[in-house]
């Protein structure tokens, strides 16, 4: 997977770089407007990360212009402004998806996942990790050709997992992006743990080794290492 | 009292004294001409008499007038003092008692005096006054009214631009972002009021908007120093090399940071929606939307085992979609986060009403405080907005949403039809 943060904020930028580097991945970096032009013109990323409000310049024309070469890159806006018209703005332009500041590494690189996986050419709807077998068209999953009855919210528990194996992932990264983040349940974290334990307890049952780790009683980690 | 009637009740009022005033003045100078020229009627007979006597040396014969009357007494050696009166004449012709003014004098004829008596009759003097009296009120009683109905159009269209202002001042609203617009007015007194008050709303406007703005900014340059923490937060987990006790601090760091940006995300959706950018509307089906809303808590409800009782029927709203799912989610969190567990809560839906009744704290919240900003019960751990929230979206949606305490449930209850 290749990557480009177009992100003029140093501290965001870096976190994003560190998150997103492991096996198999790239992810360059660029700060300002001229430099980010200069790079989609030249190189294709499977998608572009791209913050709005940039120095000498508006992300959002640097999304048309990428629309406008009709380069098939997927593009992920992040922006301070969560205000509806600059969403609305956007994805009307072709970006792919929206992500307001502040969020969790653990909820970008689950969108950008979802991003490169639709933009993927192979057709190939399947995500596999060990026994474990993930059908994104039919929303089912399957340990070891045996398909397991999971919830809507335990389906989309295991998939944010997947997409962020081996990676420490907060109690507050799941909950938000379980149940969003209207409702404040920072009080009370015990329902995410009898969610996972339910979750874990049904894939152990289909056969499937226990990935769920618990990392410093602050959040989870999904790992076979 | 209107300006104009008090106006017009101060001029009739001045215009009527001094009509009186004058008309009594007018009245008495009048009848002072007139009967001078009476008098000097009289006086002219009294010459012609005294010629007579003096010609002749006897008394002229009286001749009978109707409206001159002559006769002479004799009085011997008294003397007769010459003076004019106003007497009562008896009237043959009319039979009755006439107003008339008579000359007293004295004439020596013969060393005998004789005392002078000339009345002449003021019926038609009188009649005069009457007639002149009469027109002259007409007249100035059609002036007073002619007067009062130029006042009437005239005042009410040169205080026009006054109450068109007036109006504008009373429409104004700082959350609509409306303007008062100058008026076209010749008067310089409403000129420049006019221009002073559209001065001013512009001025309140622009502090307005500033201050709204500023709130607005502030909120947006926190989310980035936000992000960078949240970022960093999630960078150091990574590491590896962490103790349980250190995880425990992380997660409370992660819980105050998502806290700020719940806090800064509804300071952001408040002003918003008293800005009334937040237009797009659309028929809702609330039922569907409870009932999606449910389903989506199910987890937090198993996890305190709450009783959930919805009784709703098939309402449609007209109102924005995001809001309605704000909405709903605010009083639906409220109800599950300040519930015991094993608690209660009734969800009930029909065309008039949303009630939201839940088991909790046994004793009432204050109703007057609770929708201000801020305003949370000590054991929240909510951002203080949420209830000023739900209850701005209500207002926008042309909803009113209350709050009682009965048989130990708290209720929340929107009125879809707010009047």
């Amino acid at each position: 997977m290749k990557l480009l943060v177009i992100e003029d904020e140093t501290g965001l930028r870096e976190s994003i770089r560190d998150y997103f580097t492991d096996a198999g991945n790239i992810c360059e970096t660029v700060s300002d407007y001229p430099a980010a032009l200069q790079k989609i013109n030249v190189y294709r990323y499977d998608c572009i990360i791209l913050d709005i409000t940039l120095p000498q310049g508006n992300g959002l024309d640097i999304l048309q212009s990428l629309k406008q070469s009709r380069f098939p890159d997927g593009v992920l806006i992040i922006s301070a402004k969560n205000s509806l018209d600059d969403r609305l703005q956007g994805l009307d332009l072709g970006a792919d998806d929206y992500l307001a500041k502040p969020f969790h590494l653990s909820e970008l690189r689950a969108r950008v996942m979802a991003i490169v996986r639709r933009k993927s050419f192979d057709g190939n709807h399947l995500i596999v990790f060990n026994e474990i077998q993930m059908d994104i068209l039919a929303k089912s999953v399957t340990v070891n050709q045996q398909t397991l009855k999971l919830t809507k919210k335990e389906y989309a528990l295991l998939l944010y997992f997947v997409a962020n194996k081996g990676k420490v992932i907060s109690k507050n990264a799941l909950a938000e992006h379980l149940w969003g983040d209207e409702i404040d349940l920072s009080d009370n974290f015990d329902f995410i743990y009898s969610h996972i334990k339910n979750v874990r307890k049904k894939l152990i049952d289909a056969g499937s080794k226990d990935y769920i780790q618990s990392a410093y009683g602050m959040g989870y980690k999904f790992t076979d290492g | 009292m209107k300006l104009l009637a008090k106006y017009n009740r101060i001029s009739l009022m001045v215009t009527i004294v001094v009509i009186i005033i004058t008309g009594i003045i007018y009245y008495f100078t009048i009848s002072f001409v007139l009967t001078e020229e009476i008098d000097k009627d009289l006086q002219a007979e009294e010459i012609e008499i005294f010629g007579h006597v003096k010609r002749d040396n006897r008394l002229p014969e009286i001749y009978r007038s109707e409206y001159l009357k002559i006769s002479f007494t004799p009085v011997g050696r008294d003397s007769v003092k010459r003076h004019f009166t106003d007497v009562l004449v008896w009237d043959k012709s009319h039979k009755e008692r006439e107003l008339g003014r008579e000359l007293i004098s004295s004439v020596q004829v013969s060393g005998i005096n004789y005392r002078i008596s000339i009345i002449e009759s003021t019926v038609e003097t009188d009649d005069l006054i009457q007639v002149i009296f009469l027109i002259t009120l007409g007249i100035i009683l059609l002036l007073i009214l002619t007067l009062m109905v130029i006042n009437r159009l005239v005042i009410t269209n040169l205080w026009k631009p006054f109450y068109q202002m007036l109006k504008q001042i009373k429409l104004f609203n700082l959350t609509d972002n409306s303007h008062i617009i100058e008026l076209e007015t010749a008067i310089d007194e409403f000129k420049d009021m006019n221009q002073e008050v559209t001065a001013m709303s512009l001025r309140v406007n622009n502090d307005y908007q500033e201050l709204k703005s500023f709130v607005e900014n502030a909120s947006h340059e926190l989310m980035t120093p936000l992000a960078v923490i949240n970022s960093k937060l999630d960078t150091l987990v990574q590491s590896g090399e962490l103790t349980d006790r250190q995880g425990t601090l992380i997660g409370e760091v992660y819980g105050m940071v998502s806290k700020m940006r719940k806090l800064n995300k509804s300071m952001l959706l408040l002003s918003k929606i008293e800005n009334r950018i937040i237009n797009e509307k659309e028929t809702l089906d609330i039922q569907q939307r409870i009932t999606d809303v449910i389903n989506d808590f199910q987890e937090l409800l198993a996890a305190k085992s709450l009783h959930l009782n919805p009784s709703l029927q098939q309402v449609e709203v007209l109102m924005n979609k995001e809001m309605l799912y704000i909405l709903l989610n605010n009083l639906l969190g409220n109800a599950i986060r300040h519930n015991y567990v094993g608690g209660l809560i009734l969800i009930t839906l029909n065309q008039n009403q949303l009630v939201i009744a839940n088991t909790g704290q046994p004793e009432q919240l204050k109703k007057d405080v609770i929708f201000q900003r801020f305003q949370k019960s000590a054991d929240s751990d909510g951002s203080g907005l949420g209830l000023t929230l739900s209850r701005e979206i209500c207002e926008a949606s042309g909803f009113n949403l209350t709050y009682t305490y009965e048989q130990s449930r708290h209720t929340f209850i929107i009125d879809f039809n707010r009047s």
